[in-house]
């Protein structure tokens, strides 16, 4: 009883409260709380709307500041005023009444053809029936004739009301003409403002137009538009645990509004212009590369802008990771990482340059030597051997003994700057691996040494010092310990610091080697400078003044022979994985002892083990950035760790961390891949420069050239810049020039060294000059009958003395130019085997654009006028013609010929 | 302020600022200017003049000349040092009217070192009627290097920016070496064949003077110019 009379209206109405403030939570969290995306677009439209007003402003101050637009908004003023007022507005007033007047009566003139027309239809309808019923038909036709009178008087009126019309307009048109014009001439001033104001328009609320000078409501000025999720499908860009192809979801845009579009490259984030927008953004358009394919993150994820990041910088500026999120962004440079997911290669890659750089370590320092990596597997052996240190099968001919274990011991103590890195051994173990290395090359060592004995006589040391300076070692090598020539990263050396050489090993082994590196080591990178035998004792003398021997612990070398040594050096040899970068007799099949990094870049922090280094934050860019600083601070007591100390500078690190990211098991649909013609040729290539060092002397893809430090006041006597070599010489010839090299330049005292590159290697070389300049056909053939004799006898002409006067420099096969050969340019008779006959007309076009530097001196524009007419381009193909027809053979039968076949040849001048 | 002044002032000094010059000369009226002059000696025993064998092209060239890169005069003064007095500001510097003639004659230039205001037009003449080629070493304006056969008797280079020295050789004939000089301001001599030089419509002030010989090298001078008065030097240059 009670119960029905128990009142349930204040349960009621908490409940209805709670259930209506729960409705305007649940309202609030959906449109506000839970879309932080909202604000920062509706910020973003208003910082739009904002900028455009301001450009408004400024165009408009600045076109107040135009007499130009002054003087144009004066007379439209005026012409306004003129047809407003005074005698002009009268006339048009009058005109204008007269106008609608005529117009009226033009009605009823209309409408009185329209009413005969219609008459005769019917007349003519009438007769046609009375016919075809017999019945008489004159007062019909009469009746038509008259009919027919009537509406040509009244079609004249008509058209006469017509013409009265359109004379009123023309004069009203007339008057108000000089309005017209006026207004045509400020309008094209106002062209820019118009723009930015139809833009503001576009930009605005679509439904609040209004005049363009005055807002549609009082305070409601240019309204933005409502916010709305901005987003790119990128179809069948990832595959799900199935590996079904799905689409790619980014929204990024919704918060990053202004990412691609100009002018907000000063405000902050999210609404900042992206960097180097024209290059970034211009080669990858978001809407069809999205932004989640290189900078990472949650693409659809739009509820919080660090879930969506998936990390965000703390009050310190350091990343903090969001857990749970397996996909962070990559910040700063990082992001370069994806470059490689889509590009073959990254070396000379704009906006790519640190991962190029990481890249480029990661290969020179010989990281895959240990580590497996995909890509990298075939790199670190060739042919069997490793090729990134030197090779140690004859190291017992090689070293001083003292020197190995102190080197061992602490590369870096010797030479700061090189690549080898520091394993932190004790004394004793650098003895019991030197013993093991040196029994192990005992047999080989001395095999070698029989067969290449010490230089007969001393050579002479000053003569020694001038040929290094001068024939090219300094490229490589640097002669005291603060100089340096060829870099790698911040702070190594590309090849060894000479200033202490006579420390490390000996005469005998010194000429042997630079007589020819190749006779010690099969994999040597230091080429063969074709030295005669009174070079090679001249340069010896000269180097083994370079520092001295230093004496090495006691008893040294019967602790090398203790057999025990040997034993325990070999297992330090194998567990600290000297056979990865190394030759070593017997360890040539060694595995390798680092794990493998194909996928390193996708490890998770839970995979990454930090040992008792509880200070690091535990992210993957820390783990990783700690581990490069300094490989072994995750050991512990129970836990070792064998990784040696590289002493990388800080932006090396950065550069191998970026690379070490890139390293993960995602694929990119093929269709986002960029497929350049030739790229795998041009990947191959800058490997093989980089591994011969070709930069140490040339300039290639306009950087290295590093001994041009030497020649800066005289760089005629640097080597050649090598630009556009792929379309300037023929492959051929350069397959064979780079397998034996034969002077070209008589007035450099530098040598081309021959690095007895193998076939394949030459053929890499060939590949990658032509694939750098796109030649398409890389095959020259000229023969002499296809030359037009005319052009012969005008090249000849020009080259005489009275015009261009070349051979007062240039060899002509045995015809040698005046004075020292350091004087000479290059022998002609040689361009028809040499050089790419179109680029010889580019080469007279402008030599000093092709070269800078060069001593051949532009004779054009401007060639003599009494030859051809004084047709350059003309004269430019007679040389062409003439110069590739020096040393060109009589009448070789070429394969074509003998096979009955025609052909073009070089082409006779169009 | 400074934006301004650049703006008012002169075609030329526009250019010089236009060339990333810190300080960029300013042209005032000078009504009071004080003159510069003096020698520069060599301290020591004066060396012989050296020479040059001649290679090629004996019967235009002759067999043998005298190298030009340092030479002495019977009382101590060196020939061809070039003094610049560092001046901010100073009277206009005009391009002359008559352009500047550099020849080659017996496959030498003369004169050897040609000084000129920067935006100057170089006639560079060959005299020999014989292969000669003009090639420039610059790094603020374009390196040139124009042939000039014997139909080009005349070329002309012009040179916008100031820059000094610009290395200027005939690669035909390896010996051939000179020097361009082209000026920021007009306060730049080069001394004669005693060693003296005169500059004159100095505004008074205290002067940072450069001194240059292209084998003794450069050295900092100091001096205070008075108005309308003469101020004498005599400095001295020797081997590093």
């Amino acid at each position: 009883m009670d119960d029905e009379k128990r009142s349930y209206a204040a349960l009621w109405l908490v409940m209805s409260l709670l259930l209506f403030v729960g409705a305007l939570w649940a309202i609030a969290d959906d449109n506000i709380f839970r879309r932080p995306w909202k604000k920062f677009q509706a910020e973003f439209n208003r910082l739009e709307i904002q900028h455009l007003k301001d450009a408004i402003a400024a165009e408009q101050q600045h076109l107040d500041a135009d007499p130009a637009y002054q003087e144009a908004t004066k007379t439209l003023a005026e012409a306004k005023t003129a047809v407003s007022s005074g005698e002009h507005a009268r006339k048009i007033a009058d005109l204008q009444r007269q106008l609608r007047q005529a117009q009226q009566q033009d009605q009823s003139k209309d409408l009185n053809l329209r009413f005969v027309k219609s008459e005769l239809e019917e007349l003519r309808f009438l007769y046609d029936d009375a016919l075809h019923h017999g019945q008489p038909t004159e007062a019909l036709l009469a009746k038509i004739q008259q009919r027919e009178q009537l509406r040509t008087e009244r079609q004249a009126i008509y058209s006469a009301s017509q013409q009265g019309i359109e004379d009123l307009q023309n004069q009203i048109k007339t008057l108000e003409s000089a309005v017209k014009t006026a207004q045509e001439a400020v309008d094209k001033l106002t062209a820019t403002r118009d723009d930015i104001e139809q833009k503001l328009e576009g930009v605005s609320l679509g439904y609040l137009p209004g005049p363009k000078a005055s807002p549609p409501f009082i305070g409601l000025d240019w309204q933005p538009k409502i916010p709305k999720i901005q987003q790119v499908v990128l179809e069948e860009f990832d595959r799900n645990n199935f590996d079904k192809p799905i689409a790619r979801v980014d929204r990024c845009t919704s918060c990053h509004a202004g990412i691609n579009k100009v002018g907000f490259e000063d405000e902050p984030n999210p609404w900042k212009t992206h960097p180097h927008r024209e290059l970034l953004l211009g080669k990858h358009p978001p809407e069809k590369f999205g932004c989640t394919p290189c900078h990472g993150g949650q693409g659809p994820a739009v509820n919080s802008p660090e879930v969506a990041h998936g990390n965000f910088l703390d009050k310190n500026g350091h990343v903090e990771n969001v857990e749970f999120i397996e996909q962070p962004l990559n910040r700063g440079t990082k992001v370069q990482a994806s470059c490689l997911k889509c590009h073959a290669g990254v070396q000379h890659l704009e906006g790519a340059e640190t991962i190029a750089r990481g890249e480029h370590l990661f290969e020179e320092l010989g990281c895959h030597g240990c580590h497996l990596v995909e890509g990298y597997d075939d790199l670190a052996k060739e042919d069997g051997v490793s090729a990134v240190g030197p090779s140690l099968r004859r190291i017992g001919a090689k070293v001083d003994h003292a020197w190995m274990v102190r080197w061992i011991t602490n590369p870096h103590e010797f030479r700061p700057r090189t690549r080898m890195p520091n394993f932190m051994f004790q004394e004793e173990q650098a003895v019991q691996i030197a013993a093991f290395l040196l029994s192990a090359t005992r047999e080989p060592s001395e095999t070698w040494l029989a067969a290449h004995p010490a230089p007969s006589a001393p050579g002479d040391a000053a003569r020694g010092k001038e040929l290094v300076e001068t024939i090219g070692c300094r490229a490589c090598h640097a002669l005291s310990p603060d100089e340096v020539a060829g870099q790698l990263g911040a702070n190594k050396d590309i090849a060894p610091n000479l200033s202490h050489i006579a420390e490390k090993t000996d005469a005998r082994w010194i000429y042997n080697w630079i007589r020819n590196p190749r006779t010690y080591s099969a994999i040597a990178r230091m080429p063969d400078l074709r030295l005669s035998d009174d070079e090679a004792r001249a340069i010896t003398a000269y180097l083994v003044t370079l520092g001295k021997k230093q004496p090495g612990p006691d008893d040294l070398e019967t602790r090398l022979a203790d057999p025990a040594n040997v034993a325990a050096g070999e297992r330090l040899v194998r567990k600290y994985g000297c056979p990865g970068c190394h030759d070593i007799p017997g360890m040539e099949s060694e595995s390798r002892i680092g794990v493998e990094l194909s996928s390193f870049g996708s490890k998770t922090k839970e995979e990454l083990f930090f040992g008792d280094r509880t200070d690091v934050p535990e992210t993957w860019d820390d783990w990783t950035y700690n581990k490069l600083a300094t490989p072994r601070t995750y050991a512990t007591k129970w836990i070792e760790q064998v990784m040696p100390q590289f002493d990388l500078a800080d932006e090396d690190i950065r550069a191998l961390l970026v690379f070490l990211a890139s390293r993960t098991d995602s694929k990119v649909p093929g269709r986002y891949v960029y497929h350049a013609p030739g790229a795998d040729r041009v990947v191959a290539g800058r490997r093989l420069v980089a591994r011969y060092n070709c930069t140490g002397c040339h300039v290639i893809e306009g950087t290295g050239g590093d001994i041009r430090r030497l020649y800066q006041d005289q760089l005629t006597l640097a080597p050649p810049i090598l630009m556009g070599e792929g379309e300037k010489v023929q492959s051929d010839w350069l397959f064979n020039f780079v397998e034996a090299p034969v002077p070209i330049r008589p007035w450099l005292k530098l040598r081309m060294p021959t690095f007895h590159l193998a076939a394949p290697e030459a053929n890499t070389v060939v590949g990658y000059f032509t694939a750098l300049d796109q030649v398409t056909v890389p095959y020259v053939h000229i023969e002499r009958a296809a030359l037009n004799q005319a052009n012969l006898e005008v090249g000849k002409l020009l080259t005489s003395k009275d015009y261009f006067d070349c051979f007062s420099c240039h060899q002509r096969g045995a015809v040698k130019p005046q004075g020292p050969p350091e004087g000479w340019a290059p022998d002609l008779a040689l361009a028809h085997a040499r050089l790419n006959p179109e680029w010889i007309v580019k080469w007279i076009h402008d030599p000093q654009k092709l070269m800078p530097g060069t001593k051949m001196p532009s004779f054009y524009p401007g060639g003599p006028p009494d030859v051809l007419g004084g047709d350059d381009d003309a004269q430019i193909r007679a040389l062409r013609d003439y110069v590739v027809s020096l040393g060109l053979p009589d009448a070789t039968p070429s394969p074509q010929q003998a096979a009955g076949v025609t052909t073009g040849g070089a082409g006779p001048s169009q | 302020m400074r934006r301004e002044l650049v703006l008012s002032a002169i075609a030329l000094v526009a250019m010089a600022a236009v060339a990333g010059r810190s300080a960029a000369y300013e042209a005032v009226a000078v009504t009071d200017g004080g003159t510069l002059s003096g020698s520069v000696k060599f301290d020591g025993a004066p060396p012989a003049p050296a020479k040059i064998a001649v290679t090629k092209d004996p019967e235009v060239c002759g067999k043998e000349k005298v190298n030009p890169e340092l030479l002495v005069g019977p009382g101590g003064g060196i020939a061809n040092v070039l003094v610049v007095v560092k001046a901010a500001k100073g009277k206009k510097l005009e391009v002359p009217a008559q352009n500047p003639l550099f020849d080659q004659k017996t496959c030498e230039f003369n004169p050897h070192i040609l000084v000129f205001p920067a935006g100057s037009t170089i006639d560079v003449q060959n005299s020999d009627g014989i292969l000669h080629n003009i090639h420039t070493t610059s790094q603020t304006n374009p390196s040139a290097n124009q042939a000039q056969p014997k139909y080009k008797p005349k070329i002309q280079i012009k040179v916008e920016k100031p820059e000094w020295p610009i290395k200027v050789q005939c690669d035909v004939h390896p010996w051939m070496a000179g020097f361009w000089v082209s000026a920021e301001t007009p306060y730049v001599a080069l001394t004669d064949a005693s060693g003296a030089f005169k500059i004159v419509d100095l505004p008074p002030g205290d002067y940072d003077v450069e001194i240059w010989q292209e084998k003794l090298g450069k050295k900092t001078e100091k001096v205070s110019i008075k108005a309308k008065e003469e101020t004498k030097v005599d400095w001295k240059l020797s081997k590093s």
